[in-house]
């Protein structure tokens, strides 16, 4: 007994010692930081979202060091593991100073750790105050690169089929257009839509993507941004769009969960199919190693046949915030925050977000992008059209998106109205459900 | 009757080389793929054998290998690996020849938590762990085999104390009153006699870290290091693009060094795993 | 000799003790007594009772979870343990090539979960696709296989090592004298062999049971939980619930959830021992 006493105290007084050792190691490494950044510099530590700027942001932060002196770390979370990554690392004693949320229900998660930003210079740089995630005054995040989705089409393609893209100005259109290519298609040797690919790879360009259309011309009829309880006004537009879609593609509809998102990439590149809804993200792998040329291509408004199609422009929004971590301490988040700035103001910044990165950042002094959607958004909010906001932001979680996605599969496999019930059960139900899990 | 068994032997042949294929056939198909060009690889085309316009020769390794740190995280993963199975094979064996030895109430307490830390599940201390080791700055591929030390300690002690059990006193005591101290008859006798145990339990470990993907995702500073486990999910885009040709040239990288390893030693390693196996 | 081995205990006990208390007592005890809080890290916390084991028992994705493992590990240790068991049989025989076979089956137990799995979701996808059937992420009748054939490729090769050992054991005397007795091939095998072997077999079925249970690597990298949570493990599912699932209440609800896994596999285990140790023939 009285060893065991004396083995227990010897093994306190160690985990003691190890750790007051690791206590002095951790304001030794703390200060290195701090003397490596010059003094009082403080240090930058972004988590990034996308994997496939991941070269690109840690050259620009090479770039920031050399010009500042102050240290940049950019790790990128490996895909669909963003918030694991987050999660864990917002526990350890070296948290991220710069991290991203993808909208209000994101936010809600990370509220307490989001430092306001409404005085920050960066904030001022923003071209719309609506790309700023605000409530209550405060703001918690801010938008850094606006994208636009809709329907990309292969001109050279659709002109085969004798149609140019201005025959296309209406969801009837856009109906009449496809169903004469799938009637065509053997003669013609293509289809008219890319397989969808439900796997976890691209079911989010219809869970999510597609999805918003009905829930935003819902929000505009009740003249608001988000709601407890979605009606599903416009679940009956979302049916004839994805109807569409399954009935006009290069495969069976009960074959399309055996598609991936890359078979569907690769079905357009091959040119087997005229329409691929995706967004301006897509832009580099369709023109990369000069498959399309910008004659080539298009993108058009996902027509819903509801609202002033006549109007309608491409969905364009964002669902990637920066939000700088308010436990960070003062010097990080002034680095932080100056980094922000650097990004969006400076030459070299905001030209490798632009052409690099082949972003469209939302800042005053932003370069003009390359990418070819993004200009047709441009030129069409200028003609006047109103361009779709991204309303999937307020979808009350993952679980969501996965239901309706799963009844979107279900219903693919089997078109009965029984079917067609189940989606709209996980549209409507699961929202309510799932509204109040999160917000409990 | 001698007839009839030779040819009962050669249809066993046949089947036994037939499922041996089989066995093969995941790793043939990945090596395959990954000598095609990007584009060629789709779920419907993944069994062709890459043709002339497919092929792309090693230029998914040359990318798996530059663009994602490939050689960095070997290298981590190499470390991690032998300096945490240095350190539980001689640790573990010391302490294992000290609780068989001394019998106090502390050892068997000891014991006794040795053998349930094998049995809880990682999950249970995964939270607290990470936050435990990230306070200790053991969060480095140089000091993270004090973390591996510590949870990978159970099976180790366990494995070395049943062995002990069964290796007489005498000649420990023999080379105690020829006057070696403890220490000089640990490395002098115990040490040598332990041997096939601990390349059991080397081999084991090894294992276990090598491949381990839970502890170092979350307790190394992923800032900077990597393992290969790591590494292998970095291959897939945010918007779902997965780059096959890389990633599948990144597993086979991973697996070749195992099979290189294996095939070397694969009489040690099998012994070793069976030796051990049956002790535990 | 103990005394003076006492006298050295800080060189032989102390490492190990001191990497133990760091690696499992300390974030075992915080673990137990965090299941009762609510927390986000482990300086900050708040005691709120037993809630955490409630809300997990009510959490259908934790039960649904607990179904799955069990039908897995029912399914896996029955295959993996017979076939294993029937390749050792057939390599214990003399064949021709059996250390190439040998070689063979035992590979892929060297390769990781995580590897293991990509591998697997490759070549199964591209299967399925070929056949006009819905992808791994869609399909919870091929994740539940497709795990199965994952884990009977891993682990078969080793139970067959383990297995070979313990048959090798077996004395040729004894099968000879049986042979002579007049009895057929199936009563050696089940009145000699098998008791003969019954110490591996415990071995073998606590190893199969003790991974099936606590199977993590590979159910992430094959099927992730998809579709739906319906192919998700209890391991995976208490990691989704403490790294995928961002506020305040989740963590301890994960943590209370990783304690009962905790119980339950140590209760398996300890049942599971007993029970075919009773039956080892006396050696």
């Amino acid at each position: 007994m009285k060893n065991a006493k004396r083995w227990l105290a010897l093994g306190l007084a160690t985990v003691m010692t190890a750790s007051m050792l690791a206590g002095c190691g951790s304001k030794e490494s703390g200060s290195d930081e701090g003397d490596k950044g010059g003094d009082g510099k403080g240090s930058v530590y972004y988590l990034n979202f996308k994997p496939e700027q991941d070269e690109q942001w840690q050259d620009l932060a090479k770039t920031y060091t050399e010009e500042t002196g102050v240290d940049v770390t950019v790790v990128t979370a490996a895909s669909g593991e963003y918030e694991t990554t987050l999660m864990s690392e917002m526990g350890k004693s070296s948290a991220p100073t710069l991290f991203q949320v993808n909208g209000p229900v994101g936010l809600a998660n990370w509220k307490d750790y989001c430092y306001d930003l409404a005085d920050s210079d960066v904030y001022g740089e923003l071209t719309s105050d609506s790309y700023a995630l605000e409530e209550d005054g405060t703001v918690y995040g801010i938008g850094y690169v606006i994208e636009s989705y809709g329907i990309i089409v292969n001109k050279t393609l659709l002109e085969k089929a004798g149609y140019t893209v201005e025959d296309i100005q209406s969801f009837d259109d856009l109906k009449k257009v496809a169903e004469d290519i799938t009637s065509r298609s053997s003669e013609l040797g293509f289809a008219a839509f890319t397989s969808a690919g439900m796997d976890g790879s691209s079911d989010w360009r219809y869970k999510t993507h597609l999805a918003n259309l009905p829930i935003y011309f819902e929000y505009e009829d009740e003249g608001i941004a988000s709601t407890d309880a979605i009606k599903g006004t416009y679940l009956d537009n979302y049916r004839a769009m994805w109807d569409l879609y399954i009935n006009n593609s290069t495969c069976e509809p009960s074959e399309l969960a055996a598609k991936t998102g890359d078979d569907s990439r690769n079905e357009f590149l091959a040119g087997e199919a005229v329409f691929f809804q995706n967004g301006s993200w897509e832009y580099a792998n369709l023109t990369g190693d000069g498959q399309f040329t910008d004659d080539d291509l298009a993108m058009i408004p996902i027509y819903f046949g509801a609202g002033d199609e006549a109007n309608q422009g491409l969905c364009t929004g964002t669902e990637n915030y920066w939000c700088v971590n308010s436990q960070a301490s003062k010097d990080d988040i002034q680095a932080t925050l100056d980094f922000m700035n650097w990004c969006v103001t400076s030459e070299t910044g905001t030209k490798c977000m632009a052409e690099d990165m082949g972003f469209v950042i939302p800042f005053k002094s932003a370069a003009e992008s390359q990418n070819l959607f993004v200009k047709e958004d441009a030129e069409m909010t200028e003609a006047g059209k109103t361009p779709v906001s991204w309303n999937f932001t307020t979808m009350p979680s993952e679980e969501w998106k996965n239901g309706v996605g799963q009844a979107l599969t279900a219903y693919a496999a089997d078109e009965t109205d029984a079917n067609w019930d189940a989606v709209v059960s996980a549209f409507v139900d699961g929202w309510a459900t799932e509204y109040e899990l999160a917000n409990q | 009757m001698e007839k009839r068994k030779n040819i009962a032997d050669k249809i066993w042949i046949v089947v036994l080389a037939i499922a041996a294929l089989a066995y093969v056939y995941p790793i043939v198909m990945i090596l395959m793929n990954s000598l095609k060009e990007e584009t060629s690889i789709s779920t419907g085309t993944a069994f062709k054998l890459p043709t002339a316009d497919t092929f792309a020769g090693l230029a998914n390794y040359v990318d798996a290998i530059t663009s994602k740190g490939f050689l960095q995280s070997l290298g981590f993963s190499l470390f991690i690996t032998i300096t945490s199975v240095a350190a539980i094979l001689l640790c573990c064996s010391m302490c294992a020849w000290y609780i068989t030895r001394v019998q106090t109430v502390f050892t068997k307490g000891l014991y006794f938590m040795f053998v349930l830390s094998q049995v809880v599940p990682f999950q249970t201390v995964m939270f607290t762990l990470s936050q435990t080791a990230d306070s200790l700055n053991l969060n480095t591929p140089w000091n993270i085999w004090v973390v591996y030390l510590g949870f990978g300690s159970g099976l180790a002690v366990f494995m070395f104390t049943g062995f002990m059990k069964s290796v007489p006193l005498e000649i420990e005591e023999a080379a105690m009153i020829d006057g070696c101290n403890p220490l000089q008859t640990y490395f002098k006798v115990v040490l040598p006699i332990l041997k096939p145990t601990m390349v059991s339990v080397g081999i084991l470990e090894a294992m276990w870290v090598w491949n381990d993907y839970l502890l170092p995702t979350l307790v190394l500073d992923i800032k900077k290091y990597k393992t290969i486990p790591m590494l292998i999910q970095y291959f897939r885009g945010s918007y779902g693009k997965v780059e096959m040709g890389p990633m599948m040239a990144s597993i086979m990288l991973t697996v070749i060094p195992i099979i290189i390893v294996y095939l070397a030693g694969q009489k040690h390693i099998i012994k070793g795993v069976a030796a051990g196996a049956v002790k535990g | 000799m103990e005394k003076a081995l006492k006298r050295y205990s800080p060189i032989f006990v102390l490492p190990t003790f001191a990497a133990f208390i760091i690696g499992f007592i300390i974030p075992f005890i915080e673990g137990l007594y965090l299941s009762f809080c609510q927390f986000t890290t482990v300086s900050n916390f708040k005691w709120i009772g037993i809630s955490n084991y409630i809300n997990a028992l009510k959490d259908t994705s934790f039960t649904d979870s607990f179904k799955f493992t069990v039908a897995f590990a029912i399914v896996s240790i029955l295959s993996i343990n017979v076939l294993g068991f029937g390749l050792a049989l057939l390599l214990t025989k003399g064949l021709k090539g059996t250390n190439i076979f040998r070689t063979v089956f035992f590979m892929p137990n060297l390769i990781g979960g995580i590897v293991l799995g990509y591998i697997w979701q490759i070549l199964i996808n591209c299967v399925l696709s070929i056949v006009g059937q819905p992808l791994l992420a869609l399909n919870t009748k091929a994740g539940y296989w497709g795990l199965i054939i994952l884990m009977c490729w891993q682990q078969i090769g080793y139970m067959m090592i383990i297995y070979i050992a313990g048959l090798q054991n077996v004395s040729e005397d004894l099968i000879e004298a049986a042979k002579i007795d007049g009895a057929t091939l199936k009563q050696i095998l089940w009145k000699i062999k098998i008791p003969m072997v019954m110490p591996s077999i415990t071995i073998c079925v606590f190893l199969t049971l003790t991974n099936s249970f606590k199977l993590f690597d590979q159910n992430l990298a094959l099927t992730g939980g998809d579709p739906n949570h319906t192919t998700e493990m209890f391991a995976l599912n208490i990691y989704q619930t403490f790294y995928a699932r961002a506020g305040m209440q989740w963590k301890g609800l994960g943590q209370a959830k990783a304690v009962i896994f905790c119980i339950l596999v140590v209760v398996i285990s300890m049942i599971q021992l007993r029970a075919t140790r009773s039956k080892e023939v006396q050696q």
